[in-house]
Parts: structure tokens; C-alpha cells; sequence
């Protein structure tokens, strides 16, 4: 019966039980924001870890940073964001070995974006969102399709509930279609009361965001780490 | 010297009508992957204040049918890590050979160290990983517990490579019978003593015992401490079926 | 891709202090196509009714016309005006007779209560499962965007005015990172004594 109404209504498909069918992937869920400023950027993602209708965990952080200044936010497909960012750690250590300096946010961009294209046919199943500041202290977002597609933005929102949360950032921070409204420039206040109401906002539709926000807050004098609580059902 | 080198690059004419050889191709996972045959149950595991508790039943189900009874699959991997393992039982066997002879290897060594929890959990996530990539998974959730330095650790990877820590983890049926009153236990109590998170892992085998069609009356139970690692069992679910009379009709 | 998802559309409506809104792009494509910029999805069934239909083009114009022939002959039979949730109910029931080949539309209701002018908002799923929430509802290609926006916008009590920006805003804000909807908007803002309708200007890409 299931089956049978899952293929007249796809967009009410519910799972059902597919037994031993093995499939490499696995959609844990998740939702990232990284907002940036003139001189900063902030980084939030939500802690909870679930596949399906259940919750694996309620603390996992999904926040790897790579630097002092650069930090990276993975959803998606958990196993796969755990290899890349370990595989990526690697690669900061091996740049610095090499060249006796930290890689700068820009150049890990382009480093992001080329080990996921390296595995275009069998892809890291990750939405990735990259923030951090740049050589000359100003913050910066870069966001990611699975398959390494990337482009540089100012706000961004990724994951289980990007598409919840980006029209909102793009009124509010991107000021569209707003009228009468001169832009002044971020501050780190509303940059974060604006991360923490998206998030709680995200937390009453999607099942995959909720539990607790992990926020990164990047400065020229390093990052600091913040939480705040979300709804846990 | 060079001639070989010559003819396997030059140009041949009769290349076309040569069969390919098979190229191990990861998208050519009909054949590759395949279900689990003998397999275990959940695995229940809790951290107390100082330590880590893992149960599982003793089952080994073929299907639908109860066929091994005594198949153990918590083992003491060596003084400060345990480890529990759910789902093929012979993938588990493997696995646990690769890590027996792991920790011989780092014996020789001789140099006084031994292996962490948390270099194993690693460890296990790599090998699930790059199995999964090749379509050809280890069918297994594994569940580590320890002591990292004296602090209790508790960890589980599944068959992609999914890895999470955790004070409560269950695989298999427990992750929806048994991780509901674990974390209802554990939210009035975040902090247990060995008894009452001892306590709470027995209820819980007993409610899985009693829900689970793939369980088992008997199970294993581990428990990790800075006293060492004691494995008991096979112990007996106490099973009370006096509502069996009450439903009669 | 799914035949809810064909034509492309995006619908809110919202509660306010003794008003109520409702408010629906204009597109009507074929898939990535569009076709037309002015296509009607909501259709007001009485002085202070309104429906909106979202979901596959021609059935969005069949079922307001048989929609239309059932208010009608209530109506007539009753010779009273049509109440939202007297309405709601034979919307569902029409789409539940039609269970196992459905219309593909999720039907979105927003109006006053003929008597008490009770606001009312209301959806549905595309066999008539009502939904009838304290705040909003949404519909549409657009749904995922509109509930983040009007899950942080939407607040109680809200004057006329306020409930016309807080909806036109949820509405443009949430299509334009929609590639199936948009390409203008109307806005209907429903009081005891007046409504208004208002067309918004949006960005045509």
C-alpha cells in the first residue's frame, strides 16, 4: 500500500523499510549559517546528528576549523563530511609544512573546491560552508555544491534547512526587496541575533535542525566558540 | 630492454574485438554488495561516572531463525578499550581479527603504550569508510567503550562510516526501544554510578528482550573501569509473562 | 519531478487582528518555462472569502469551477452566505472524493466568518486533510522558503497594514529563491468593511 501511494503522491512519500538494498550514502541532516562582516565572521550550525525519523545524537558539532581565521560547516551525508574534513586538515598541515605559513580563507576555497571535484563521479554527499577572514581581515562566506561548484557570498545558509533560512537572510541582511533603507554596515550584535532567530525559526519546521547552535565567532583575534539552545523535539 | 615497453603502447588493430578486462568499477555494485547472513542484535552502551558499560544478547539470528545461541560479540580488546558489535556476525569475526592482531602488533612494540579508544574508534571509522567506498561493506555497527587517559569514552561507527560519541549509544532495535529511557534516565540522572547505569543497561536488554523478535534471554554484559575490564555473562533476562494470563480471553 | 511542481506557484495566507491575508505569485509556467505572468490562483468565493489554489495549472481551473457550482448551490439552498470553515469542509470533501486520482492542487483558505468576522486561514493537502493553525499557512512550490520566512516574521495581533507588509514580505522574499514562482504578486488584505488588493512589482527573473 505504502509503495503504491508513495509513487501517485512523491511529494508525500514517507520512508519505508528498504532491507538489505545498499546504498553509500545517508542523509544525517543538519543546517549551517555563516554570516560576515567587514572585520568578521560568524558560523552557526545546529548540533544535532539523525537519520530518518531518529536522532543519533543530540552534541555533535559540525563545526571543523581549519585555522585560526577560517572555519568549515558540514551537513549532509556525516561519514562523508567526517573523510573530507580529515582529508582537508591533512592538505592545511601539509601547506604549512611546505611553505612555513598558514593557508589564508581564499586558498582554502579553491582547495575545498577542488577535492570535491575530484571525486565528481562519486561524490562527498556534504554541503559545505566555508567562513572565515580573508589576508586582509575582511570576512568572508564561501558555500559549496556537493561536487565542489563555489561561489564567494557575504551570508549563506546550507543543509536540511537552507531553503528555510536564506530568503530570510537575504531580507534582512541582504536588504532585498526592502525600499527607503540606506545599508549600514553588519554589526557582530545583529549578526548573531539574526543567526539565532533563523535558527529557531528552522527548528519549528525541519525535524533535522534543532537541539542546540554551535556559533563560531572569527576575529582577528582568533575565534570564539558560543552556544544556544534549541527546541529538542 | 625497451621492446616490451614498444609493443604494449603501440597502436593495435584488433584492440576492438578484445574483451575488456573487468575494471573494478564502483558503480558496478549489483554484484558486489551484497545482505548479512548470520547477524546480532542491538547493542546497548552507557558512560557512568567512571566508565562504560556495552550489552549485548548472545543471539546469532539467520534470518528470521534463531540459529547460534551463544555468539559472543562484546570482547575486551585489551585493558582500557571494550568493544560491541551488531549486525553480520561474520564481518564482526573478521574485523575482530584485524584488531586482535592490531593490538599483538602494538604488544611487540614493546614500548609501553597501547592502544586508545579513540585511535581504535578512528581506526574502525577508516575501515568502515574505505569499505563502503568500494560497495563492499562490513555489515556492522560497532560500538567502542573506554577509558581515554582515565576519562570514560564511548563511540560508534556504522557500516558507511557514520561516527558519532555519545553518553548513551544503541545500535539496531535499541536506538528506538532502548535509547528512550536511557535518555529519560539520564536526564533526571546525568551523572550514574556504576549500579544504577549497570541497572538501567539490564531493564533495558530485559524491554528489547521482551520487543525485539530478534533478541535473546541471554546476554553479555561489559563493564570498563580503572579497576580493568570484566566481561560477564552469558547472564539470564528475568522474564515475567504473568500478563500473558491477564490478555487471555 | 512531481505534477504538484509542474506550473510553479507560491501561496501565504495569515491572521491578523480582525483581518486576515491572503497573497499568491502570478506565474504560470511549464516547468522551467513561463508562460504567462499574470495567471489568477486565488479566487474569491464571497465577500469575505478567499481561495487560493496552488498546484497544477488546470486543475487549479477545474476545481474552482466546480468549487464555485458547490458554493453557489449552498447558497441557494440555504440563501446564507457561505462560512470559511463551512467552505473548508466542502473543499475537502470534494478532493476526497476524487482520493485515488486526485487534483493536484493544495487549496489555501483565508477569510472572515460571515457573522462573528472570526478570521479564518486554513490549507490543505491534495486530498483534503485540513490544517487549520493560530497563525499562517503556505502553499506552493515556494512552501519551504515561505515557512522560514513567516516562521520569523509572523507575530499575533497584527493591524492591517502590518499584516499586508509582514505578508507581501514572507511572500516576495520567499519566491525569489524560487526558480517555479513569482514574476509579481498579489496581495489581498480582508477586513470586516474593506478589502484590498494590491499588485507588487517584483523582481521578473
Amino acid at each position: 500500500m505504502t509503495a503504491e501511494v508513495n509513487s501517485y503522491y512523491p511529494d508525500y512519500a514517507t520512508e519505508t523499510p528498504k532491507q538489505f538494498q545498499f546504498s553509500p550514502y545517508a542523509d544525517n541532516g543538519g543546517s549551517v549559517v555563516a554570516i560576515a562582516g567587514d572585520d568578521f565572521v560568524i558560523i552557526g550550525a545546529d548540533s544535532r546528528l539523525s537519520t530518518g525519523f531518529a536522532i543519533y545524537t543530540r552534541d555533535q558539532n559540525k563545526l571543523f576549523s581549519l585555522s585560526k581565521s577560517t572555519v568549515l560547516g558540514c551537513s549532509g551525508c556525516w561519514c562523508d563530511a567526517l573523510t573530507l574534513t580529515r582529508i582537508l586538515s591533512a592538505r592545511m598541515q601539509m601547506y604549512e609544512q611546505e611553505h612555513n605559513k598558514v593557508m589564508a580563507t581564499p586558498a582554502v576555497a579553491q582547495m575545498l573546491s577542488t577535492m570535491l571535484y575530484y571525486k565528481r563521479f562519486f561524490p562527498y554527499y556534504v554541503s559545505n560552508i566555508l567562513a572565515g577572514l580573508d589576508t586582509d581581515g575582511k570576512g568572508c562566506v564561501y558555500s559549496y555544491d556537493p561536487i565542489g561548484h563555489c561561489e564567494k557570498a557575504t551570508y549563506k545558509a546550507g543543509g536540511s534547512a537552507g531553503a528555510l533560512l536564506q530568503p530570510l537572510l537575504d531580507n534582512q541582511i541582504g536588504l532585498k526587496n526592502m525600499q527607503n533603507v540606506t545599508p549600514a554596515p553588519l554589526t557582530l550584535e545583529k549578526a548573531l541575533a539574526l543567526l539565532k532567530d533563523v535558527f529557531i525559526s528552522a527548528a519549528e519546521r525541519d525535524i533535522y535542525t534543532g537541539d542546540k547552535v554551535n556559533i563560531n565567532i572569527i576575529t582577528k583575534d582568533g575565534i570564539k566558540e558560543d552556544t544556544f539552545e534549541l527546541r529538542k523535539d | 630492454m625497451f621492446s616490451n615497453n614498444i609493443v604494449e603502447n603501440s597502436y593495435d588493430p584488433f584492440q576492438m574485438y578484445k574483451k575488456k578486462p573487468e575494471t573494478a568499477s564502483p558503480f558496478n555494485f549489483v554484484e558486489r554488495s551484497k545482505a548479512p547472513v548470520t547477524t546480532g542484535t542491538s547493542v546497548v552502551a552507557v558512560c557512568f561516572k567512571n566508565g562504560v558499560i556495552i550489552a549485548g544478547d548472545t543471539l546469532g539470528s539467520y534470518g528470521s531463525l534463531a540459529r547460534f545461541r551463544n555468539c559472543p560479540r562484546i570482547i575486551k580488546v585489551n585493558d582500557n578499550i571494550i568493544l560491541g558489535a551488531g549486525g553480520d556476525y561474520g564481518d564482526f569475526q573478521y574485523v575482530k581479527d584485524l584488531i586482535e592482531q592490531k593490538v599483538i602488533d602494538e604488544q611487540c612494540l614493546d614500548d609501553g603504550f597501547s592502544l586508545k579508544p579513540k585511535s581504535l574508534y578512528c581506526w574502525l571509522t577508516r575501515i568502515m569508510y574505505n569499505r563502503r567506498s568500494k560497495f563492499d561493506p562490513f555489515w556492522n555497527n560497532f560500538v567502542v567503550g573506554g577509558l581515554q587517559d582515565g576519562v570514560p569514552f564511548l563511540g560508534t561507527v556504522d557500516k558507511l562510516g557514520t561516527a558519532y560519541c555519545d553518553k548513551i549509544v544503541c545500535t539496531g532495535y535499541g536506538a528506538y526501544i532502548a535509547i528512550p529511557l536511557l535518555r529519560d534516565a539520564f536526564e533526571k540522572n546525568p551523572n550514574p554510578t556504576e549500579q544504577e547505569a549497570r541497572d538501567l543497561v539490564v531493564k533495558c536488554m530485559e524491554v528489547l528482550f521482551y520487543r525485539d523478535a530478534r533478541s535473546f534471554p541471554k546476554f553479555q554484559l561489559a563493564v570498563i573501569t580503572k579497576e580493568g575490564v570484566s566481561i560477564e555473562g552469558p547472564l539470564d533476562i528475568k522474564q515475567n509473562w504473568e500478563v500473558a494470563y491477564v490478555t487471555q480471553n | 519531478m512531481s505534477i504538484l511542481s509542474y506550473n510553479g506557484s507560491a501561496m501565504v495566507a495569515m491572521k491578523g487582528d480582525n483581518c486576515v491575508s491572503i497573497a499568491t505569485d502570478k506565474r504560470f509556467g511549464i516547468q522551467g518555462q513561463t508562460i504567462s505572468i499574470e495567471f489568477p490562483k486565488v479566487f474569491q468565493m464571497g465577500p469575505h472569502l478567499y481561495v487560493g489554489l496552488p498546484g497544477l495549472a488546470t486543475d487549479t481551473q477545474t476545481v474552482v469551477e466546480k468549487l464555485n457550482f458547490r458554493k453557489n448551490l449552498y447558497e441557494l439552498k440555504e440563501n446564507r452566505r457561505i462560512s470559511p470553515k463551512v467552505f473548508a469542509s466542502m473543499v475537502s470533501n470534494l478532493l476526497y472524493e476524487k482520493r485515488f486520482g486526485p487534483f493536484f492542487v493544495e487549496p489555501v483558505i483565508a477569510g472572515l466568518d460571515p457573522i462573528t468576522a472570526e478570521p479564518y486561514v486554513c490549507n490543505m493537502d491534495l486530498i483534503g486533510c485540513i490544517n487549520e493553525p493560530e497563525d499562517f499557512v503556505v502553499g506552493g512550490t515556494a512552501s519551504a522558503q515561505l515557512f522560514g520566512m513567516c516562521e520569523a516574521l509572523w507575530e499575533p495581533k497584527l493591524k492591517p497594514d502590518d499584516l499586508f507588509e509582514t505578508t507581501s514580505q514572507a511572500l516576495i522574499n520567499a519566491f525569489d529563491r524560487d526558480a517555479m514562482s513569482g514574476w509579481g504578486a498579489t496581495v489581498y488584505i480582508i477586513e470586516k468593511d474593506k478589502i484590498t488588493v494590491k499588485d507588487l512589482k517584483t523582481r521578473m527573473d
